[in-house]
């Protein structure tokens, strides 16, 4: 709606009579007004059509093709899609998403980005309970991939890996079991529940590998190894590395989560009280001894 | 070149009637105000703010007013959902009528199925009978309780608000101090300033100056009601909308707020009973 329009509408207004409760009406059409029909449920038949086994539910079974051998039975059992509704799904963000919500002031690049700074955005959303992990980082827009980040996410592949190396920057990818993910969604809301951050749990063990995999930055992967990676994507790819030794923003980039740890800056065990503004930490030796291990 | 012409510009008295505040005891003047999330594409709206303290106007400044909530797009069938939805959710209908097995009787076979060359019938309670039940017909307590989308609600609140200022329905006062709590001089201001004798005054709180409340308490149409009371429904049946500085503030913030959400998906779902 031009403005243009806006203007003139309010302009004619004012040479309308006074817009009161006797001279307001809906747009002519936007209501149906639903019609009582005759009989016992309105003169409907519920959508199952007229006659024949349509109306009379009587269908044959399913599969069932009147005497053939049905086609589930003509070949042996292939079970290629076996456990596949329980498989591990991380939803996608392209580099180019990432790349528009930095220049958009979305993201901040002065700290470590992680899943929960992309759920705070609001423009990326996952629902553990339908199993999801976390964020697949895509390589759309990898070649304009400018921002130099320090960011972790939960699956990567090379391409994007060299893109965010190529621009300064250091990617990690790292598991978090459903109850963490659960905390990290949505922080505040976490938070005025008013219990204690859990640990992080180990990743199950078709996961392991790929967390603890240099070429992968995995989480759990040996710092001197994933350097050592770091330069060998380098010469892959053709580019050269940049030093983030010499870096301004050395300590931000090197900022790392412990494996049990879900947030930044604060450790499982501890309890966050958004009222008072007071983070609450164990004491006892059992409970330190818990949420050390 | 054009700072050199500004400043006598400024000296001279051609911007006099427009950007000075005239105050006739030389009290301190008042600050223009700094709209939120500034306009692009139109020029904020204009108004004066009056004061409440004689009967007749004495305008103090000219305040500028976000257009996104006071020029936007005066949509009168958002506004009729609006009153609709206010009227219809809290209202709960108490027709009632009885259904066959609930009226008294008929619980015999009026007369035998075959052989009497009348129609067959079971009960005389039944709904072809004359102080039979009634079919589909309203049934007790029936509630009409629905929840208008939320970006409706607030469309409906800046139509309103857009309305009212362009038919000149819309003032801006100081504050509601008046100095007397006889009702003649509320009522005799309302009279001089031409404002329509049904007025609605918006304070920034719920606590009220003593003076307007008791002078406006015997007077039917004219009614108080703080900043989160503000509804269509109400800016409709008054005539005019009498608002406080401070109020046009907090109206502009809160719903630009709304307007400027960057997360909006867990206002836009069905509502709950239980939602917070």
């Amino acid at each position: 709606m031009g403005s243009n329009t806006v203007d003139k509408a309010l302009t004619m207004l004012r040479s309308l009579p006074r817009v009161c409760l006797k001279n307001i009406r809906d747009n002519p059409g936007s209501k149906i007004t639903q019609k009582r029909g005759r009989g016992q449920h309105g003169g409907d038949k519920h959508g199952a059509g007229n006659k024949g086994s349509g109306q009379r539910q009587n269908y044959m079974r399913l599969g069932y093709e009147t005497g053939n051998r049905p086609f589930y039975l003509r070949f042996g059992f292939e079970p290629y899609y076996k456990g596949h509704h329980l498989r591990r799904q991380y939803p996608p963000v392209s580099l180019l998403q990432l790349q528009t919500m930095v220049d958009t002031n979305r993201v901040d690049v002065s700290k470590p980005i992680d899943l929960v700074t992309l759920c705070n955005t609001g423009l990326y959303r996952i629902f553990p309970d339908q199993h999801q992990f976390g964020i697949n980082l895509t390589d759309e827009g990898a070649d304009i991939f400018q921002a130099k980040v320090n960011i972790e996410v939960q699956w990567a592949s090379e391409l994007v890996i060299a893109a965010v190396e190529r621009a300064g920057g250091v990617i990690t990818t790292a598991y978090y079991d459903m109850h963490s993910l659960q905390c990290m969604i949505n922080p505040q809301k976490f938070f005025e529940r008013g219990i204690p951050i859990p640990r992080r749990m180990v990743p199950p063990t078709d996961a392991a590998d790929y967390y603890a995999d240099a070429a992968k930055r995995g989480y759990l992967a040996d710092p001197e190894k994933v350097s050592e990676e770091r330069l060998v994507l380098a010469q892959k790819y053709g580019y050269n590395l940049p030093v983030i030794e010499n870096d301004p923003d050395y300590p931000m980039l090197t900022e790392r989560k412990d494996p049990r740890q879900i947030f930044f800056g604060l450790n499982p065990g501890w309890v966050v009280n958004l009222k008072d503004k007071v983070i609450l930490k164990p004491l006892e030796e059992e409970l330190l001894q818990y949420y050390n291990s | 070149m054009l700072s050199n012409i500004l400043p006598k510009l400024k000296t001279s008295n051609y911007f006099k009637p427009f950007c000075t505040a005239i105050t006739s005891e030389g009290n301190s003047k008042i600050e223009p105000r700094a709209l939120q999330f500034p306009p692009k594409y139109q020029k904020p709206r204009q108004v004066w703010l009056e004061n409440l303290d004689t009967i007749d106007e004495r305008k103090l400044s000219l305040l500028d007013l976000h257009p996104d909530i006071f020029a936007s797009n005066p949509r009168i069938d958002i506004i009729f959902q609006n009153v609709r939805w206010q009227s219809l959710y809290r209202f709960v209908s108490f027709a009632h009528t009885k259904v066959r097995s609930e009226v008294r009787g008929g619980g015999r076979k009026p007369w035998p199925q075959k052989g009497l060359g009348r129609a067959r019938h079971g009960s005389i309670r039944s709904p072809l009978f004359k102080g039979g039940g009634v079919a589909h017909g309203p049934r007790s307590p029936t509630p009409h309780f629905y929840m208008l989308p939320f970006y409706t609600r607030i469309l409906g609140l800046t139509s309103m608000l857009s309305v009212k200022l362009a038919q000149d329905d819309l003032h801006v006062v100081d504050n509601l101090e008046i100095p007397t709590d006889e009702p003649e001089f509320i009522q005799e201001l309302v009279k001089t300033r031409n404002w329509g004798p049904s007025v609605l005054f918006i304070n920034e709180v719920d606590i009220m100056p003593r003076n307007i409340t008791i002078a406006t308490d015997e007077i039917k149409h004219m009614n108080l009601m703080p900043v989160y009371g503000l509804n269509v429904y109400s800016m409709l049946k008054h005539d005019t909308l009498v608002l406080t500085k401070t109020a046009v503030d907090v109206i502009e913030s809160k719903l630009l707020t709304h307007l400027h959400r960057n997360v909006f998906y867990n206002k836009l779902g069905k509502y709950k009973v239980d939602q917070v």
